[in-house]
């Protein structure tokens, strides 16, 4: 319908044309000029106008077109006549309405406006276009919007059309203008057409259609974008299909001589076929991966591909693109490869291993290349990886039976100079056979896709020592190059990601694969850690790591993580750490810092740990009551189950708890508690009392409140009892659980934050014993539904008490506003009165 | 009684920094405790009839007023002078080093008789070990309650323990709190 529109109208327009481009003087020109404000705002209107104008069209039927269109004409002249000389009285010497030949000056107004609309119209279909390159689709949403952005092409030639109605101006340049769009999408729909067949005919019988492979790819090279991104989306689709599940060997040349079966020629034709074509579309595609246009579906089917056949041919250049782009500052595009690595990674069955060696190697040299400052998504994919749990102990038995092999062989040998003797027939014959054997067992090596055990812990140990490899890369970098920062960062500093970036991954890799580190890398890494930790040597004293708080608490978790993973080795008392805990303790900041890191840190460095001696214990204990008091209710409620814990662990310690401060005999040489000391050792805090506590129990967080009046009760409580107390309440889970319960107290806060003191000193009292017992006993769903139970109680109360407070306020103000009323009649019942002795 | 000349002084540190390291530095500054006076000053070092004693300033200053040759002992002994002019820890600075120790080693409860008899500790008796001991350092050595039992020198790194054998050596004994007992009329 559209089309027949288009093609009937413009026959209609020309022969106003010639006198309107004679009759355009100077001075209308200077007008336009001087007035292109006026011009846009006009064709802002006129492009809504035309627009309803053109919606309505398509409802009317075709034979009432040409009417419609005269009359629509004819209205939107008017219209135009009208604005323009609703714009024009400004002006004052040019007044050309007067005449009927007034509308040629109007004429210029439109040129112009014209000129605007098709630059207008051809930067929307940059932008539509744009937009297709940014935002990846899958095929059916990529199809619509191609049928979106053809139907505004389409609006868009028809709004052109009816400015030719009506206007009548640049006639011919618009109308050739139409025929090409026109011609093009003609083009357009040809070409999309075709691909679909070809695409269709491939997938239904790919052996006998295997040479419309290169007609596909000849479509690719098109100048529409579109065509190509299409092409390019259909050979995807065709191969990820056709692709078999073995690796394709070219015939050498002596099998090309051999005289073969037609099956067997048909099926190598179809073979070499298919490679090659696959060939030529993936160097098209790394070719199309240097263009910006294409960059992100060229990886996009890179990236399909390397997930769907990692088996086949070419697999290697697949890798290094996919590496390539793994930490591209495009965030869809990243995403996208780091989960195909991730893919590639868990679905080692696909390749056997051997791409998963690919691409450690290769991140691991583009951490190398890069200096370390890459996305940390590019080192997290490597925590997807999967290894064999005896990787590690199973080595030195290899060795045993390649030495056991090796024997066996000698004995072999010697058989067979044994045989030798016997007759030199039967040898060459035992060769022959040998060799075939030899060769047979290598070919079907090479076919199957299960490695045996050996290859396998081959290339685990190889990918193994990569990833490590790079981890320590990236801890000794941080380490070296934390002073002298190099300003000018591409990735890290546009990512706006701290110094550095692979940091925080790489903690994390090692934490998870500790177990695997040979003991012999223990020391080195233990030392790594230290340091950046934050502890410097004596010697050299400089605070050179500037690692944030969080971090250096990372670093601390997980030398533990890695020492408790080898604890069969030995168990080493890691003080320096301890000592690094402590300080950081009072670096902490609730809000620049991660709570879930500190918490994790108490819990892994405190309170999972099983023995700490008496003094250290202590120091903690005190720096923690002190840390509980100054900070958050959640942060505050980590560090208090930390404490309950520590106290529980060591009676000793529980002299804290006593009254009378000096801690008697226990306090060691250090007789006076110094709460600046940064080695817990030397903090005398055995000399303190923990008085903390008691401000805390006056918490306005009931739990807390609870918490720290159940510690402070310790203090009489039997040593031999203390097993049977020790609660099951992590630190880490402490925290969290007082977080949700923050988020959820937040909006009540935000609500009746104007009288706090009042309602917290009655509400919360109530709830407090419930509470204790509630935190005491184990976490169940009962127990949570309890707590939130109250806490809606709570709200509730809340609520009530605010309207109870209004109408009290109400009442009150009503009484005092009587008072004054009160008092103020009896001045005038007084003066009154004075007036009256007076009188 | 007089106070250690330098050659003396440099000994007695050079031991004491063995174990301690840098807390070297709280040993001789700390404030001290004992005596009567309400300021009873620093902490010195004072030798007498070949011993190395450590005592507060005031303690000192009253110990003047005894003679020399019938006072026998003033403040806390850390060591003594061999007749071949060798400085010696003594068992009694034990206390001294547990509160400013560097490296430190736990005894499972079944090697701590062992140990307190005089001898070695091995691999097989070690219950913990601090992190980053390197062998020729001063090492204190603890019951599994944190009772300092005595001190010695670390045979063998932390790294080399990890790989030892169970009846290798890793802390060669110097003085145990048996020495109470067995030794103590030499104390």
């Amino acid at each position: 319908m559209g089309k027949k529109k288009k093609v009937i109208l413009p026959p209609q327009l020309p022969p106003d044309i010639p006198d309107e481009e004679i009759e355009v003087s100077e001075e209308d020109l200077d007008f336009v000029n001087k007035n292109i404000e006026y011009a846009g705002f006009l064709t802002k209107l006129d492009a809504n106008l035309i627009n309803r104008h053109v919606t309505r069209v398509a409802d009317y039927k075709e034979d009432e077109l040409e009417a419609l269109y005269e009359k629509k004409k004819k209205k939107a002249s008017l219209k135009k006549s009208k604005e323009e000389e609703g714009l024009q009285v400004d002006r004052v010497d040019a007044l050309p309405i007067k005449t009927l030949e007034g509308e040629l000056c109007y004429r210029t107004v439109e040129e112009s406006n014209i000129a605007h609309k098709e630059s207008g119209s051809a930067s929307e279909v940059k932008d539509t276009d744009s937009d297709k390159g940014l935002v990846k689709l899958t095929k059916a949403e990529r199809r619509q919007k191609l049928k979106k952005s053809k139907k505004e092409a389409k609006r868009q030639a028809k709004e052109e059309v009816k400015e030719t109605v009506a206007e009548g101006g640049l006639h011919s340049d618009v109308l050739a203008k139409v025929e090409e769009d026109l011609s093009a999408q003609d083009l357009f729909a040809r070409k999309k057409i075709k691909l679909a067949e070809v695409g269709m005919a491939l997938l239904e019988d790919p052996e006998s259609n295997i040479k419309s492979l290169k007609e596909l790819l000849h479509i690719c090279i098109d100048e529409d974008h579109n065509i190509i991104k299409l092409g390019l989306m259909s050979l995807l689709a065709v191969f990820k299909d056709i692709i078999p599940g073995y690796r394709i060997r070219l015939p050498t040349e002596k099998e090309l001589e051999m005289k073969v079966s037609k099956d067997v020629l048909k099926t190598r034709f179809y073979e070499s076929t298919l490679l090659s074509s696959y060939k030529a579309y993936l160097l098209k595609l790394m070719a199309f991966e240097k263009d910006p246009s294409f960059h992100c579906i060229a990886v996009r089917c890179m990236c399909i591909l390397l997930d769907a056949v990692p088996h086949f041919n070419f697999r290697e250049n697949l890798v290094a693109a996919v590496v390539r782009n793994i930490s591209s500052s495009d965030d869809v595009v990243r995403k996208l490869c780091c989960e195909t690595i991730r893919s590639v990674f868990t679905n080692e069955g696909k390749h056997g291993g051997q791409v998963t060696f690919e691409a450690v190697r290769l991140i691991a040299e583009l951490v190398k290349a890069h200096d370390c400052q890459l996305h940390p998504d590019s080192i997290e994919v490597f925590l997807s990886l999967v290894f064999d749990e005896d990787l590690g102990k199973s080595e030195p038995k290899e060795e045993k039976k390649e030495k056991l092999s090796k024997k066996k062989k000698r004995k072999q040998h010697l058989e067979q100079s044994n045989q030798l003797l016997v007759s030199e027939g039967k040898r060459r014959k035992h060769e022959l056979m040998s060799k075939t054997r030899e060769e047979l067992s290598a070919d079907l090596k090479s076919v199957s896709f299960a490695p045996d055990s050996d290859e396998r812990r081959r290339t685990q140990s190889e990918i193994l020592s990569a990833v490590f490899g790079t981890y320590f890369r990236i801890l000794k970098h941080c380490m070296n190059t934390s002073f002298q920062r190099p300003m000018l960062n591409d990735i890290s500093s546009s990512i706006g990601l701290g110094h550095h970036p692979l940091l925080g991954p790489c903690l994390l890799g090692l934490g998870k694969f500790s177990h695997l580190i040979d003991l012999d890398f223990m020391g080195d890494l233990m030392h790594c850690l230290k340091k950046l930790a934050g502890h410097s040597d004596s010697d050299n004293d400089n605070p050179s790591v500037s690692l944030t708080v969080s971090e250096k608490l990372q670093c601390c978790i997980v030398a533990f993580r890695v020492m408790r993973n080898n604890l069969d080795a030995l168990n080493v008392d890691l003080q320096e750490f301890f000592v690094q805990l402590y300080n950081l303790l009072l670096e902490y900041r609730p809000f620049r810092d991660r709570g879930d890191v500190l918490a994790e840190a108490l819990k892994t460095m405190l309170w999972e740990g099983k023995q700490h001696d008496m003094h250290r214990a202590a120091a903690f204990v005190k720096r923690l009551a002190t840390f509980a008091l100054s900070f958050g209710s959640s942060e505050g409620m980590a560090a208090l189950v930390t404490l309950k814990y520590l106290l529980l662990r060591n009676s000793k310690c529980r002299s804290l708890l006593e009254n009378d401060p000096g801690g008697g005999s226990l306090s060691g040489l250090v007789v006076k508690y110094k709460a600046d000391a940064t080695d817990p050792h030397l903090s005398g805090a055995l000399a303190s009392v923990l008085w903390e506590l008691s401000l805390l129990s006056k918490h306005y967080n009931p739990s807390i409140s609870g918490m720290a009046s159940s510690i402070s009760s310790m203090a009489s409580m039997n040593p031999l009892q203390t097993q049977a107390y020790l609660s099951t309440v992590s630190p880490l889970k402490a925290f969290e659980d007082l977080t949700i319960e923050r988020e959820l107290l937040k909006a009540v806060n935000r609500k009746s934050s104007f009288n706090k003191k009042g309602k917290r000193g009655s509400d919360f009292v109530i709830t407090d014993a419930e509470k204790v017992r509630s935190l005491e006993s184990e976490m169940d769903e009962d127990v949570i539904e309890s707590k939130f139970e109250e806490h809606f109680i709570v709200l509730r109360d809340i609520e009530e008490n605010e309207k109870l407070r209004l109408e009290l306020n109400k009442t009150s103000s009503a009484l005092r506003l009587y008072e004054e009323y009160k008092q103020q009649r009896k001045l005038k019942q007084k003066r009154k009165q004075k007036q009256q002795n007076g009188g | 009684m007089r106070p250690l000349d330098e050659k003396e002084t440099t000994a007695v540190f050079e031991k004491l920094f063995k174990f301690t390291g840098p807390n070297l530095k709280h040993i001789v500054e700390r404030p001290a405790t004992e005596g009567p006076d309400e300021a009873p000053g620093r902490y010195c070092f004072r030798l007498h009839k070949n011993r190395v004693y450590y005592t507060s300033e005031s303690i000192i200053r009253r110990a003047t007023n005894i003679s020399r040759d019938r006072l026998v002992s003033v403040g806390t002994c850390i060591g003594k002078y061999t007749n071949s002019g060798i400085f010696r820890l003594t068992i009694q600075s034990l206390d001294l080093l547990a509160a400013h120790a560097r490296h430190k080693v736990w005894l499972k409860p079944t090697a701590e008789l062992s140990f307190l008899y005089g001898n070695a500790v091995l691999k097989g008796g070690l219950a913990r070990i601090t992190d980053n001991t390197h062998a020729g350092d001063g090492v204190v050595v603890y019951s599994m309650s944190d009772v300092p039992l005595g001190f010695g020198v670390a045979a063998r790194s932390t790294q080399d323990c990890r790989k030892a054998d169970t009846n290798a050596i890793v802390v060669n004994h110097q003085a145990d709190v048996g020495e109470y007992l067995r030794n103590e009329e030499e104390l």
